[in-house]
């Protein structure tokens, strides 16, 4: 006995989503750079955005491979995302300028192997299958990149397994105050596979529609952002921290509130509610 | 819009098709290769025992028992949630166990893993069977099998019409058991390989000791072996397509499938975790 998911029909095609979500995850990360030219870290909070970005592009994805009904939880697309996405998000770390590039080629290759092992070997036999791993990996990667360069204000692994502790009123380089040497980044890593599978887990069904579902989904990533920028007080200097924070709360409470105004919008009985109108075909 | 299409509902098991299985074999030895030119022996030592860990946790996931939504509401034998989730509940509490026993040696940890991840396993189903009973007041009742393989109880009296079986049986719950001590045994064993991958390395890369670059050589294995754990149980999920019983589930004789899978994909992803180093300072 499997559930049938439903998903609305409408709204911005998913091909268009893909491309605003790939351009604008890159350029946005690449936008963290600025700390390393400008000799700063005040555009940390960039990498957050990025995530964001990645984040409604793969909610997009989640809900076009899920419509096919894959007799298992939406979430399971999540964290296939995720767990194939931090491969390739920390090897790409590890080239330095190219960190988003090569993390979204490896990310590319790791999740189109999923994709045709799921289709071929598994026998799923879902025509989006291989290209909707393949995006969900490179949204894994880009999300896991941009939280990890918002906490620690650099998308280049050197950066990220280096901290500074202070012994004695000494400022001393240590690995362990890292995002790596921490272990941040399995805090990021779940903080980002939580938001990629909630929002169209919650929203499916009759009358689901999309600029619901993809409000969540900023919702999730700015909730997201928000421990991620209070980690980064850890690594960051304060006031770029703060910084990151109040672009977090506030970027949370604006989508919160619209997508509490769109489900009410949505929503049968409602007090304000206008009469809803019957899906074409029956929902 | 809504349920597109899908899995075809065919009667039997479909075989892998023979580009699935052609590419799966050539992506395992493209991979040892790789490992072979970068690391030597030792890479591809690592990516053997990576693989074997993969399959260790595509076979497991199929005896542990999965109700679902079903059985949340009595349904349907099993726990009430996605593969994915309790795979990766026995997973990392296996693969926890596994690290904690990491400097006694292979052997204590990996047994340390498998512990780790049956007793995880067993408290679920034991507290799970409790709520049933207990809670929900309804009998333990395969809706596979007339008779529980173990024990001898027979189940089609206690089963309640309409349901497919409810409750968790004695041979679910050693199901469960196996399924998480295979995955957290799988677990330990990749976590184990790619400590020792980074051990090696990252103190000549950095110039610093054993010690100072343990946070970041911990940290790197953990979260790859969170993710390739992922991975391999979405795809073993993929194979079950929603729920299964246990080892006495006819879904179980699928477990080849996944276990091919498995295996080429823990070789992409591993070849990527074991070269992760090799680019540092290229670029």
């Amino acid at each position: 006995m499997s559930v049938k998911i439903e998903v609305g029909a409408g709204g911005i095609p998913h091909n268009q989503i893909l491309i605003y979500g790939l351009v604008g995850s890159l350029v946005l990360i690449y936008l963290t750079y600025l700390n390393t030219i400008t000799n700063t870290q005040y555009f940390a909070f960039f990498g957050g955005l990025a995530a964001v970005v990645a984040l409604l592009w793969g909610t997009d994805t989640i809900k076009h491979l899920c419509s096919y009904g894959l007799g298992t939880g939406v979430p399971s697309a999540g964290m296939i995302a995720l767990g194939s996405g931090v491969v390739g998000a920390l090897f790409g770390a590890t080239t330095g300028i190219l960190a988003p590039i090569v993390a979204i080629i490896v990310a590319a290759i790791i999740g189109a192997v999923a994709g045709v092992l799921a289709n071929n070997v598994v026998r799923m036999d879902i025509p989006v299958m291989i290209v909707s791993l393949t995006e969900l990996a490179i949204v894994g990667a880009m999300t896991v990149l941009g939280l990890a360069a918002m906490a620690c204000g650099t998308f280049e692994f050197l950066g990220m397994i280096t901290g500074t502790t202070v012994i004695l009123g000494f400022a001393v380089q240590t690995y362990e105050a890292s995002v790596i040497g921490g272990s941040i980044i399995a805090v990021i890593f779940m903080l980002g596979a939580i938001a990629i599978q909630h929002s169209f887990n919650a929203c499916l069904g009759p009358g689901e529609k999309q600029d619901r579902t993809l409000m969540l989904a900023a919702e999730c990533g700015f909730l997201s952002m928000i421990p991620v920028a209070i980690i980064s007080f850890a690594f960051i200097a304060f006031l770029p921290a703060l910084v990151a924070l109040l672009v977090s709360v506030i970027g949370w409470i604006y989508t919160y509130v619209q997508y509490i105004a769109l489900s009410k919008r949505d929503a049968y009985a409602w007090l304000d509610a206008k009469p809803i109108l019957e899906p074409k075909g029956g929902a | 819009m809504s349920a597109l299409g899908g899995p075809k509902q065919t009667g039997g098991i479909q075989p892998p098709t023979g580009m699935g299985l052609v590419l799966s074999i050539v992506l395992i030895i493209v991979a040892l290769a790789l490992a072979f030119l970068l690391v030597q022996m030792a890479g591809v030592i690592a990516l053997v025992g990576i693989i074997i860990g993969g399959v260790l946790i595509g076979f497991g996931v199929h005896f542990v028992p999965v109700g679902g939504a079903p059985a949340a509401m009595g349904q349907a034998p099993g726990i009430a949630t996605g593969v994915a989730m309790l795979a990766a509940g026995a997973g990392l509490a296996g693969l926890f166990g596994g690290a904690w026993a990491a400097p006694l040696g292979l052997p204590l940890a990996l047994a340390g893993g498998a512990v780790g991840g049956g007793l995880l396993m067993a408290i679920t189903c034991t507290m799970v069977n409790v709520i049933y009973v207990f809670g929900m007041g309804i009998p333990a009742a395969s809706g596979k099998v007339a008779k529980d393989p173990i024990t001898g109880d027979t189940f089609p009296e206690y089963k309640s019409q309409g349901t497919e079986g409810h409750g968790l049986p004695f041979i679910s719950w050693v199901g469960g058991v196996i399924g998480g001590a295979l995955g957290g045994l799988g677990g330990t064993l990749i976590y184990l390989e790619l400590l020792d991958i980074y051990q090696a390395q990252l103190p000549v890369l950095l110039n610093a000791t054993v010690e100072q670059i343990a946070p970041v050589a911990v940290s790197l294995a953990g979260i790859f072996a969170v993710g390739m754990f992922l991975m391999n149980a979405v795809l073993a999920a993929y194979n079950i397509t929603g729920t299964i019983e246990g080892p006495h589930d006819p879904k179980f004789k699928r477990f080849p499938r996944a276990v091919i899978a498995a295996a080429a994909a823990s070789a992409v992803a591993g070849i990527f975790a074991i070269a992760l180093l090799e680019l540092v300072g290229v670029f």
